[in-house]
This record gives structure tokens, sequence and C-alpha cells, in this order.
């Protein structure tokens, strides 16, 4: 975790939160310590919410630029600055850092099945590397955003319908060094997990449909 | 007869502990006018079970004792459709105010940390953010 952090810092140079998804070790003071800011969830809402969090602190703070990556070394910091001159050559609303290589075979099938389903041309949709411009942070801590539950197909969706370009670039990613993937770790959240994504896509199918009203949080 | 009596026990429980809860505060708002003409189905129903035939023939239901079944279990479906729509309403909420309450914390205790010691440390252009996903 404080490796992490402090890559980006060298990489970068710029500011660093990260969303504690209300757990009580000692990760948090870790992160602090290396010089990012925390911020903490009193109730777990999972990786999405999380992530949701972070952009809607980057709304708040007046950022222009949001970069998710994961926190367990699975993503590189030195190869951030690459992606994002991918992401400003590209001009586009969202930058995926792709790694498909790391793709299993059923991982593979899926996507491609999920490819045809969406009519999205990403290779890496689950892929928690990416770089949101303001455009992307604004449509992302909507209140229409808040019932995803992956940082995957929803939020793509989401960004694809309100006329946002995505791009993907290919980067280096290593095998996570600790946590598994919440995704593909059994046998019956995978099935439930296509069968949501699968949901999620047919309801999404053909543009944008009214948010539901209510107040704001 | 005692069919009858029956009926109208059940109707008249029914309706006095939904009317009870009402009463109690237990039922809040639009749910309290709900379940009040509940009671006063189940009361009717129950206490004349002569009005279910006349109904049934109203609704050209041949068999008049599947019409309560037909209309409950409608009722039902649709009252279930509304409580998982007002869920989804409330896990949207929830969501949105935990992630509120967890930015408004790191920003009050910045805060303080400004107000109490030197400058924690100055803040550059672009935004670096990454959930943790570890956890």
């Amino acid at each position: 975790m404080a490796t992490v952090v402090r890559g980006i810092v060298r990489a970068l140079g710029c500011d660093v939160l990260v969303v504690n998804d209300a757990s009580t070790d000692a990760t948090a003071g870790i992160a602090q310590e290396a010089g990012a800011r925390v911020i903490v969830l009193p109730l777990r809402l999972g990786a999405w919410g999380a992530a949701q969090a972070g952009l809607r602190y980057a709304v708040r703070n007046g950022y222009d630029l949001a970069i998710t990556l994961d926190a367990d070394g699975q993503h590189h910091p030195e190869e951030l600055p690459a992606l994002i001159a991918a992401h400003d050559a590209a001009g586009a609303a969202v930058t995926i850092g792709a790694c498909p290589a790391r793709l299993s075979q059923a991982k593979r099938i899926a996507w491609s099945y999920f490819r045809l389903l969406t009519g999205l041309t990403v290779t890496d949709f689950t892929s928690g590397l990416r770089v949101y411009d303001r455009r992307a942070i604004r449509a992302l801590a909507s209140r229409q955003a808040s019932l995803l539950d992956y940082q995957d197909i929803g939020v793509l969706m989401l960004l694809r319908n309100k006329g946002l370009p995505i791009h993907e670039a290919p980067t280096a990613m290593s095998p996570r060094a600790a946590g598994a993937s919440r995704v593909f770790s059994s046998w019956l959240t995978v099935f439930h997990y296509m069968v949501a994504t699968t949901v999620l896509c047919i309801a999404r199918v053909g543009g944008p449909v009214r948010a539901a009203a209510g107040g704001k949080a | 007869m005692t069919a009858q009596i029956t009926a109208a026990i059940l109707g008249v429980l029914l309706a006095g502990s939904i009317l009870y809860l009402v009463r109690r505060d237990h039922l809040h708002g639009p749910y309290a006018l709900w379940w009040l003409v509940v009671a006063v189905a189940t009361l009717v129903l129950g206490v004349v079970p002569r009005s279910i035939d006349w109904l049934a023939r109203l609704t050209g239901i041949a068999y008049p004792p599947v019409f309560p079944i037909i209309v409950g279990l409608s009722l039902i479906l649709l009252r279930l459709l509304q409580l998982d729509i007002q869920r989804s309403r409330q896990e949207r909420h929830l969501r949105r105010l935990t992630q509120k309450l967890a930015i408004l914390e790191e920003e009050l205790s910045l805060l303080r940390r400004l107000q109490s010691g030197p400058p924690v440390r100055p803040s550059a252009t672009p935004a670096e953010k990454k959930p943790d996903t570890v956890n």
C-alpha cells in the first residue's frame, strides 16, 4: 500500500486519495503515513461505491483529472505518465489501462459475450486502472451511477450513453500482490456476476432512461 | 354458519390489529392508508361473505371463492414490486450519504489539522485517486 502511494507521488507528484471501504485494519494509517489523503466509508459499499466516493471527492474539490487504480499493487504507478499521455492524445473522457494478456480463457469468452451485448469495443472490461476527465467524473459522480456495483460495464455504458468517448491503452500489470479478484473467485459469484451484468446490459440498451427523482444526498 | 363466524373473526382480528398498529404510530404515512384500506376490506368480506359472491358475479368470475384469492395475490405482487422500488431508492440514498459523510469527515479533520498546526501539505493540480479494493 505504502509502495503504491509513494510510487504515484513519485511518478506524477499529484494528490493521492485512498478510499477505505469500511475496513478496520492498519492500511488507512499506512497510506496516510505515505502521504495520501484517506477517506473512510462508515459502511461497506463495495468496489464501485468506494470508487464513486473518490470521484465525488474529485468533484467537490474541483479536480480536472482522476485516475483510479487498485491498491493491491497490480497496477504500476510508473505506467501512469504514459497512460495520461495516451488519454490526452485520444481526447477521450475515459481511458482504460488494459492488459489483455492477463485475461484467462473464461474471461475472454465472457468479455466477447459482453462486447456483443453492449456494442462496446473494449478488451479489458474489469480493469480498475482508468483515467477520467472532468466530463466523466461529473457523469459518474451523479446519482444515476450510484446503484452500480462494479467499476466495469455499467460504468462504461453510462458514459457511452452520455456520448462520452471511451479509449483503451495497453499497459503492463502484475498479478495481484495481495487479495483475490472479487468477481472471479467462485463459480457461483461468476454466475451471479454474469446474470446481473446481462440484466444491466439489457436494461440500458437503447440509450439513457430518465433517472429516478429524489432528494440530493 | 360456522364458516361465516370464522371468516368474521379473522376479518375483525386482522382489521383490529392493523388499526391498533396505525394508532400506535408503528405504520407511517402512506403505509397507514394502504393498511387501513386492507383492514376495511377484510372486515367487510369477513363479516358479509355474500359480498364476495356479488363481486365475483360483477367481475364475471364463475367460482366466487377464488375472487379474494386473485385480488389478494395481485395486490401482494404489486405491493412487493413497490417495496423493491422503494428499497432501491433507499439504497441509493444510503450509498450517497455514506460517501458524503466520509468526504466531509476527511475535510473536517483536514481543517482541524490546519487550524491547530502548520499547513500539512500543499495541493497539486491533477487529482489522483485510488479506491482501495484490497479489503
